[in-house]
C-alpha cells in the first residue's frame, strides 16, 4: 500500500512538471513525425515536368502523370531547372515534353518524351520507371487512335477519345509490386520505422533524464523523512521502481496510440508487442534508477543522461538500421539493450513475428532489466540507509 | 539512531519502553523534523502533509483531520493548496515542523529547526516547541545556538566530536562552572594570538575565539580583567568591548570543549 503511496506522490510530481511532460510526451511524437516523414521511402515520387508542347497531347501527359497514384507533379519552365532539381535530389525524376509533340502524333511521326534520372540512383531509377509506365500507357492510346485514323474512319480527336474509353473498358493485364518481407532485416519505412525506434530511444532516454528525480528526492532529505516513518527501505525502493515503470509505460502507450491512430502504424502481434513494451519499460526504469544513484546532481543527470541515451540509441539501431553497418559494429551494438529491442520490433513489424519468435530478444531484455534493477536497488538502498 | 536512520555502534534506544531497533512500529511514536526542509516543493502544502501522514497509516478521515489541524497550527490553512515552492523560508520551516506532528508523536526530534530562519519565524518556532513541551510531548532539540537550548530545554546534552560529554539540567551544568565567569572581549586584530596569551594567565580556565571576540572562562573575573587587557595590549590586539557574563551554557560549552561556538 505504501509502495503505491510513494509511487503516486512521485508520479504526481512528474505530471506537474511541464518540461518533463514535454520531453516525455510531446517531443517523442514530434520526432516520430519528423523522422517518419523523412524516411517515407518511395511512396510518393517528386516528379518535375517541363511542358514545351502546350498542345492537347502535352497537357494530357501532364494530367495523366498528375492522376497517377504515388506521383506528385511540379511544373518547371526550363530544362535546366529540371536537370538541376534531379541532380540535387530535389526531384526523383524530371520529364520533358517536347515542342511539337501534338503535331507529330497527329502526323504519325515517331515522338520521344525525355525522362531524366541518374543511373546510379536507385530511387530516381524507380521514379523514372513509374513515370515511363504512365507515359507508355498514354502512348498506347495515341498509337491506337493514329492506327484507327489511318486505317478506318473518323477524326484523330474522335479516335483518341474512343481509344481512351476502350482502354478503360478492356480488361488489362496488371501487375503489382509486393515487398518481400519474409526475411526483412529492417523495419518498414515511414512511421512504421520511426514510431518503434523512437519508442525504444525515448523511453530509455527519458528514464535516464528522470534519474534527476531520485537525486532531487535525496537532496530534499525526503528519503530520510520516509525512513523515519514506519516504512522499510525496500518499500521506498519498490515505490520508486513502480514510478519509473509507470512513467515509461505511459510514454510507451502514448507513442503506440499516437502511432496507431494518427499515422496508421501497425504494431504487430498485440501480445508480443505488449510484452515487449512492458519489458522495455522495466529496462528503462532500471536504467533511470541507476542513473539516479550514479549521478550526483540533477544537472548531471539532465545533461549526461541524454548523451548516454543517444549514444546507446545510435549503437542499438534506433537512428539507422543495424543491417547497414559492419558486422563488428552490429556485434558492438548488441552490447546495449536498444539493439535487442529494435530487433524484436523488426521481427514483429517486418516479419509478422509472435511472442515465440521474439522470445530470444525478450530474454536478453529481461537480463538487461534484471542487471539494471539489481545495481540500481542495491545502490539506492545504500544511499538511503 | 532514535529515528531509525542510523545503526547504533552499541547500546539500545528505548522509546516509551519499546526497543526502537526491534520494532518498526516504534517509529509511529517519533516525529522527525530534518534540518533541511524535507518537503516536495512542487506539491502543495496539503498534498505534502497528506502524503507524509499516509506513511504513518493514517486513514482518510483521520488523515484529513490531522492535515487540517497541522495547517491550522502552522497558520497555513489559507495557503493549503499552494505549492510549497511559493512559500517563504519561514513558512516552509513551519510546515516542515508541522509534517513531523501529523501522527501525534510522543517524541519529536528537531534537527536545528531554526537554521537560516528570520528572527520573527525563529521566535514563533521556539514558542511552538515550548508549547509542545507544556502539552507533554518529549522534544529532542539539536542546536548550535546556546540561547535556544537555554530557552527551550529542560535537560541539555553537550556533544563534542560525536561524543556526549555532559548531560544534565541547565542548572546542574552551570553549577559545574562553580565560581567561574565567562568574559567576552570584543576585539580586532590577531585574536588567536590573544587567546593563546590569555590561556597562559594563571586562573584562566579556557580561551577561544569567535569571529569578533575572544571568550575566556576564568574565576575571579574582577582580578582577571586588568591581566586580560594587558595581554591584549602585548598581543597588539585592540579591545573594543568587555562583557563579564553570568555563567551560562555558552560558558559551560567553552569550559567543557575548549572551543567557542561561532555564530
Amino acid at each position: 500500500m505504501r509502495v503505491l503511496l510513494i509511487a503516486r506522490a512521485s508520479i504526481r510530481r512528474v505530471m506537474r512538471d511541464r518540461t518533463a511532460l514535454f520531453f516525455l510526451l510531446v517531443l517523442p511524437v514530434l520526432v516520430i513525425i519528423i523522422v517518419g516523414a523523412t524516411v517515407r521511402g518511395f511512396s510518393t515520387f517528386r516528379v518535375g515536368v517541363v511542358n514545351a508542347d502546350q498542345g492537347p497531347a502535352g497537357r494530357e501527359i501532364v494530367a495523366a502523370l498528375s492522376r497517377a497514384p504515388g506521383i506528385a507533379v511540379t511544373t518547371y519552365t526550363t530544362v535546366h531547372q529540371l536537370t538541376t532539381g534531379v541532380a540535387l535530389g530535389e526531384l526523383n525524376t524530371g520529364v520533358y515534353v517536347p515542342k511539337g509533340l501534338d503535331a507529330a502524333q497527329r502526323s504519325g511521326a515517331p515522338v520521344h518524351v525525355d525522362v531524366y534520372a541518374e543511373q546510379a540512383n536507385s530511387n530516381q531509377q524507380a521514379a523514372a520507371t513509374a513515370v515511363a509506365s504512365v507515359i507508355l500507357e498514354r502512348g498506347s492510346i495515341v498509337q491506337a487512335a493514329t492506327f484507327a485514323t489511318a486505317h478506318g474512319s473518323g477524326t484523330y480527336e474522335a479516335n483518341l477519345l474512343r481509344a481512351a474509353q476502350l482502354q478503360r473498358q478492356v480488361p488489362r493485364v496488371g501487375f503489382k509490386v509486393v515487398q518481400a518481407q519474409s526475411k526483412a532485416s529492417v523495419l518498414p519505412q515511414g512511421y512504421s520505422y520511426s514510431a518503434p525506434t523512437e519508442l525504444v530511444l525515448f523511453v530509455f532516454l527519458s528514464a535516464l533524464t528522470a534519474g534527476a528525480a531520485i537525486i532531487e528526492t535525496r537532496r530534499l532529505s525526503m528519503y530520510e523523512r520516509m525512513r523515519a516513518a514506519p516504512v522499510r527501505a525496500r518499500t521506498i525502493i519498490a515505490g520508486e521502481t513502480m514510478t519509473y515503470v509507470a512513467i515509461a509505460l505511459l510514454q510507451s502507450v502514448t507513442i503506440v496510440l499516437v502511432g496507431a491512430v494518427l499515422f496508421g502504424v501497425s504494431w504487430g502481434n498485440p501480445l508480443a508487442a505488449a510484452a515487449l513494451i512492458l519489458i522495455w519499460s522495466v529496462v528503462g526504469a532500471g536504467a533511470g534508477m541507476l542513473a539516479g544513484t550514479l549521478f550526483r546532481t540533477p544537472e548531471q543527470a539532465s545533461s549526461v543522461g541524454p548523451t548516454v541515451g543517444l549514444a546507446f540509441a545510435m549503437l542499438g539501431g534506433c537512428m539507422w538500421p543495424l543491417a547497414i553497418v559492419s558486422s563488428t559494429m552490429r556485434t558492438v551494438g548488441h552490447l546495449v539493450p536498444q539493439a535487442w529491442a529494435v530487433d524484436a520490433w523488426t521481427s514483429l513489424l517486418a516479419r509478422h513475428g509472435t511472442i515465440l519468435t521474439i522470445s530470444p530478444q525478450l530474454g536478453m531484455l529481461c537480463a538487461f532489466a534484471a542487471l539494471f534493477l539489481v545495481l540500481a536497488t542495491s545502490r539506492l538502498r545504500r544511499l538511503i540507509s | 539512531m532514535v529515528c531509525g536512520l542510523l545503526e547504533p555502534d552499541c547500546g539500545v534506544v528505548t522509546i516509551a519502553g519499546r526497543r526502537a531497533e526491534q520494532e518498526l512500529a516504534v517509529r509511529n511514536l517519533v516525529g522527525y523534523v530534518p534540518q533541511d526542509v524535507a518537503l516536495y516543493p512542487d506539491l502543495t502544502a496539503r498534498e505534502n502533509l497528506s502524503f507524509l501522514g499516509s506513511l504513518y497509516q493514517l486513514r482518510s478521515k483521520e488523515l484529513a483531520a490531522r492535515v487540517a489541524e497541522v495547517l491550522e497550527l502552522t497558520d497555513l490553512t489559507e495557503r493549503a493548496n499552494d505549492r510549497v515552492d511559493s512559500f517563504s523560508g519561514g513558512m516552509k520551516r513551519c510546515l516542515n515542523i508541522g509534517a513531523g506532528l501529523l501522527h501525534h508523536p510522543k517524541l519529536l526530534v528537531l534537527d536545528e529547526p531554526t537554521v537560516g530562519v528570520d528572527p520573527q519565524s525563529r521566535h514563533a518556532i521556539l514558542e511552538r516547541v515550548q508549547a509542545f513541551g507544556r502539552e507533554g510531548m518529549a522534544v529532542l532539540y539539536t542546536t548550535h545556538y546556546m540561547e535556544e537550548a537555554e530557552r527551550v530545554c529542560d535537560r541539555v546534552g553537550i556533544v563534542d566530536h560525536g561524543r556526549l560529554i555532559a548531560e544534565s539540567t541547565r542548572k546542574e551544568l552551570v553549577e559545574r562552572l562553580e565560581e567561574r565567569d565567562r568574559i567576552e572581549l570584543g576585539a580586532s586584530g590577531d585574536l588567536e594570538r590573544l587567546a593563546r596569551a590569555c590561556r597562559e594567565i594563571p586562573g584562566v580556565e579556557n580561551a577561544a575565539t569567535t569571529d569578533t571576540s575572544v571568550q575566556v572562562v576564568a574565576s575571579d573575573s574582577r582580578r582577571m580583567l586588568p591581566l586580560l587587557l594587558e595581554a591584549a595590549e602585548n598581543a597588539g590586539v585592540t579591545v573594543n568591548t568587555v562583557d563579564v557574563v553570568e555563567p551560562d551554557l555558552e560558558a559551560v560549552f567553552l569550559h567543557l570543549t575548549g572551543t567557542a561556538l561561532r555564530d
